[in-house]
């Protein structure tokens, strides 16, 4: 037994505290240190204010929520680049599709440098110089990654000349990646991020200029932008949640809500809001829209911009609605300031035609704009949720991958929670086979009439087809989008048959060449991707059969606008036989060429061009093709230039 | 009970009772989860159930390492005689009211729970964790009390025998 004066009995006590002190010696040693955000001033920070608290402290008291969010592609809209978030290899990569010289990429440790010609020289274009930057954040994670590297001037950022294609896993040079003129050059990014794309893609950005975007040279402006959050956060869709997090600190007030079964007045449920207010949640960012003035706008840069969810989101800012507001002063002057305004984001009666627009499409649709009753109001959570539910089975990715659709939300069920009578024989109504794809409500009621991002989506405005939007509109109906190999009269004698739907004149080829080939050959950049990406969807493969599409498709490999040639190679490698096609849409022109003459020459050798001997398809009697016929829809065709504002 | 008479061997047997099987019970507890862990069950890993998860964790936790405690009680009541005195009925009735409450909170904490926060059954937790701090309260202050100190080897006891 050791006495009261025994000198080792603090000994354990010693030994424990030494050994915490060395372990803990070491854990601050080891590895590499993070940098704090305060400490870095070359790139946008996260700072918390205006009550915003971030992500992380939601986590503890909603672990499910935040999980989904987490899995979820809103969180990745922006992020550090690390390497953990960068998904395109730098170790050593010298990148051939890009603006000027290749493009060299290099990792050391957890940075990223890309050197590559200097995008603001603006002397002889032989003696451009090469610069290396670091790359610093990244936009995007789900279809591309978009890399942004430090100016060196204040916290101004620029896009590196090429973007990397995720699920190809290649790069492509910057203007390859958007449907735009060939001829037009891209504008100068620098800044471009802390002014435009900090709106979206983070949580209550501030720009902060110290004069207005591009009022006067980039390295002449004062930077000093900050975030929330990177990314869309809890509280892009919450409102900030300082409020919230100090009253639920109390445990009686919390189990009060538990037990009571109360909304928290503190935080914003978005699904609890009404129709027309929750949706604007998501239009907040899914919308085509503008400052209403200079002086909203100079706020905004200082103080973020000043909606919170809840809000009457027209109160903030205005919503470009064309289909009801085209000579309303915002639109003229929008349109002053950009002639193409309207055109690169609506078709001509104003429906929304590019992607990640979609309460454009909501608000000008019948289900929301003509609903009396909240409970059968079409709003973006009658399909979507932002939170994957405990009952729904799939992983969270595939949650995720999928547009955050809601379970059983992909089929009709989602438009038979209102129109239940339906729901016995919907045959009756759609006049296709119950399990055919031409009884999916989407298909005919919401076709793939947005482009953005290398594809096409859904309209996301409920509309029925017609085959008057085609011919008075230009916008491919949604008959026609599946039956492709059919014309456009024979759509409209059939919506006449069954739907009383009235048949417009139909001049021109209408009622002689199929609707595809009319807007592949003839069409508008825009429409001509929409068409491409038809042909490589699979029920219109089925409706349409796959032969014919070859030499079109073929054709559009040669096409002057990039984003057409990415899609009509994407839909040809679908076609049996062509799943190993060797072609580079961004590649050198005689290449593509090359490619495409091969691919006709194969084709006609090959039994295929001699299945479908229809004039419609521009085939004639013998299996050929009827290339004077071709050439005079070519001749036809649209050249006024078109950017999609995506 | 007086302050030098032996202690009741019934309280010797009590907590090595309690202690043995509460062990066995929260070990097979522990068991369970693994077994729930092993095949990846969803009604415990899944992110939406991470309260039952730390809950029930917790429970098999504060039982098992409770039935240690019981034991070690028993075993100090022979070794330390000083702290079988005094509130000997109140120590144990503590000790085994823990026992139950703390991981009986804990576990009907997570069979029915609100996102982050878990059951009404957690309010029975810091009741069991409030008679536990009073047990060990009243056997580190007994186990500091002169009284309490065991005979050095080869004395006579304050038993009156030899150990």
């Amino acid at each position: 037994m050791q006495s009261a004066r025994d000198p080792l009995r603090f000994a354990p006590a010693a030994v424990l505290l030494l050994a915490s002190a060395g372990l803990g010696v070491a854990l601050a040693t080891s590895g590499v240190r993070d940098v704090p955000e305060s400490e870095i001033d070359t790139r946008p920070v996260q700072v918390g204010s205006d009550g915003y608290v971030s992500s992380d402290t939601c986590k503890a008291c909603h672990p499910s929520e935040y999980d989904s969010w987490f899995g979820s592609f809103h969180r990745t809209m922006t992020q550090v680049a690390t390497p953990e978030t960068v998904r395109a290899d730098f170790d050593g990569v010298r990148v051939e599709n890009t603006h000027g010289q290749p493009m060299l990429l290099e990792r050391d440790g957890d940075k990223f440098w890309a050197e590559f010609d200097d995008p603001g020289w603006e002397g002889p274009e032989a003696d451009r110089p090469r610069i290396t930057r670091q790359v610093v954040m990244i936009t995007g994670s789900h279809h591309q990654n978009i890399y942004w590297y430090e100016t060196g001037h204040d916290r101004g950022l620029n896009v590196l000349p090429s973007v990397y294609l995720i699920k190809e896993q290649r790069w492509a040079s910057r203007s390859a990646v958007v449907l735009h003129p060939p001829q037009q050059s891209l504008a100068m990014l620098n800044g471009h991020w802390n002014a435009i794309c900090i709106v979206c893609h983070t949580t209550q950005g501030k720009t902060a200029f110290d004069t207005p975007y591009r009022s006067e040279a980039f390295e002449l402006q004062a930077i000093d932008t900050t975030v929330a959050e990177f990314g869309i956060a809890c509280e892009s869709c919450h409102g900030p949640a300082e409020a919230h997090i100090a009253a639920n600190q109390n445990p009686l007030r919390r189990y009060s809500l538990h037990l009571g079964g109360d909304d928290d007045p503190t935080i914003v449920q978005p699904s609890l809001l009404d129709p027309q207010r929750s949706s604007q949640v998501c239009g907040q960012c899914h919308s085509v829209w503008e400052f209403y003035d200079a002086e909203d706008e100079r706020q905004a840069n200082w103080a973020g911009l000043p909606y919170r969810p809840g809000d009457e989101l027209r109160d903030t800012r205005f919503i470009a609605q064309p289909s009801v507001d085209r000579s309303s002063p915002e639109i003229r002057t929008l349109a002053n300031d950009d002639p193409e305004f309207v055109r690169g984001s609506f078709w001509p009666d104003g429906m929304v035609r590019v992607s990640g627009r979609e309460y454009n499409g909501l608000i000008d649709s019948p289900c929301f704009r003509d609903a009396t009753e909240p409970e059968h109001t079409l709003t973006c959570f009658s399909c979507h949720t932002l939170h994957k539910t405990a009952e729904d089975p799939r992983p969270v990715s595939e949650w995720a991958d999928t547009h955050q659709v809601s379970t059983g939300m992909a089929g009709n069920d989602a438009c038979l929670q209102c129109h239940e009578p339906m729901r016995d024989d919907v045959t009756v109504h759609t006049r296709h086979l119950a399990e055919s794809s031409g009884s999916n409500c989407y298909n005919c009621h919401m076709p793939y009439t947005s482009y953005g991002l290398l594809k096409t989506e859904r309209s996301h405005t409920i509309s029925s087809p017609t085959a008057t939007e085609t011919v008075e509109l230009g916008r491919p109906n949604a008959c026609n989008l599946c039956h492709l190999d059919r014309t456009v009269g024979w759509t409209a004698d059939h919506l006449h048959d069954w739907y009383d739907t009235p048949v417009p004149e139909l001049g021109g080829a209408n009622r002689t060449v199929a609707a595809a080939l009319l807007w592949i050959l003839s069409g508008d950049a825009g429409l001509r991707a929409l068409t491409a990406q038809s042909m490589g969807w699979a029920p219109a493969q089925e409706a349409s059969g796959t032969s014919w599409m070859v030499p079109h498709l073929g054709e559009a490999l040669g096409d002057r606008y990039d984003a057409v040639r990415f899609i009509a190679a994407r839909s040809l490698r679908s076609l049996p036989g062509y799943a190993d096609l060797a072609y580079d849409f961004d590649g050198p022109e005689q290449e593509r060429v090359d490619v495409a003459v091969q691919v006709l020459s194969a084709w006609r050798a090959s039994p295929a061009s001699r299945q479908r001997r229809e004039p419609e398809l521009l085939v004639d009697a013998d299996g050929d093709l009827r290339v004077d016929a071709m050439r005079r829809l070519f001749d036809q065709r649209t050249r006024r230039p078109l950017f999609l504002r995506e | 009970m007086a302050r030098d008479t032996y202690p009741a061997v019934d309280y010797v047997r009590r907590h090595l009772r309690v202690g043995w099987w509460s062990l066995l019970g929260f070990l097979i507890l522990g068991f369970v989860l693994e077994v729930l862990h092993g095949f990846k069950t969803g009604l415990y890993l899944d992110v939406s159930n991470e309260t039952r998860r730390l809950m029930w964790t917790l429970a098999h936790a504060h039982g098992a390492l409770l039935g240690l405690v019981h034991v070690l009680y028993a075993l100090c009541l022979r070794l330390l005689p000083g702290v079988a005195a005094g509130s000997q009925r109140l120590v144990s009735s503590s000790l085994i009211g823990a026992s139950v409450l703390l991981p009986g909170g804990f576990f009907l904490g997570g069979v029915g729970f609100y996102a982050g926060d878990p059951g009404l059954g957690i309010l029975a937790a810091p009741v069991g964790a409030t008679l536990l701090i009073i047990a060990v309260y009243l056997i580190a202050r007994a186990a500091a009390s002169p009284d309490s100190r065991p005979e050095p080897p080869g004395g006579e006891g304050r038993r009156g025998k030899k150990r």
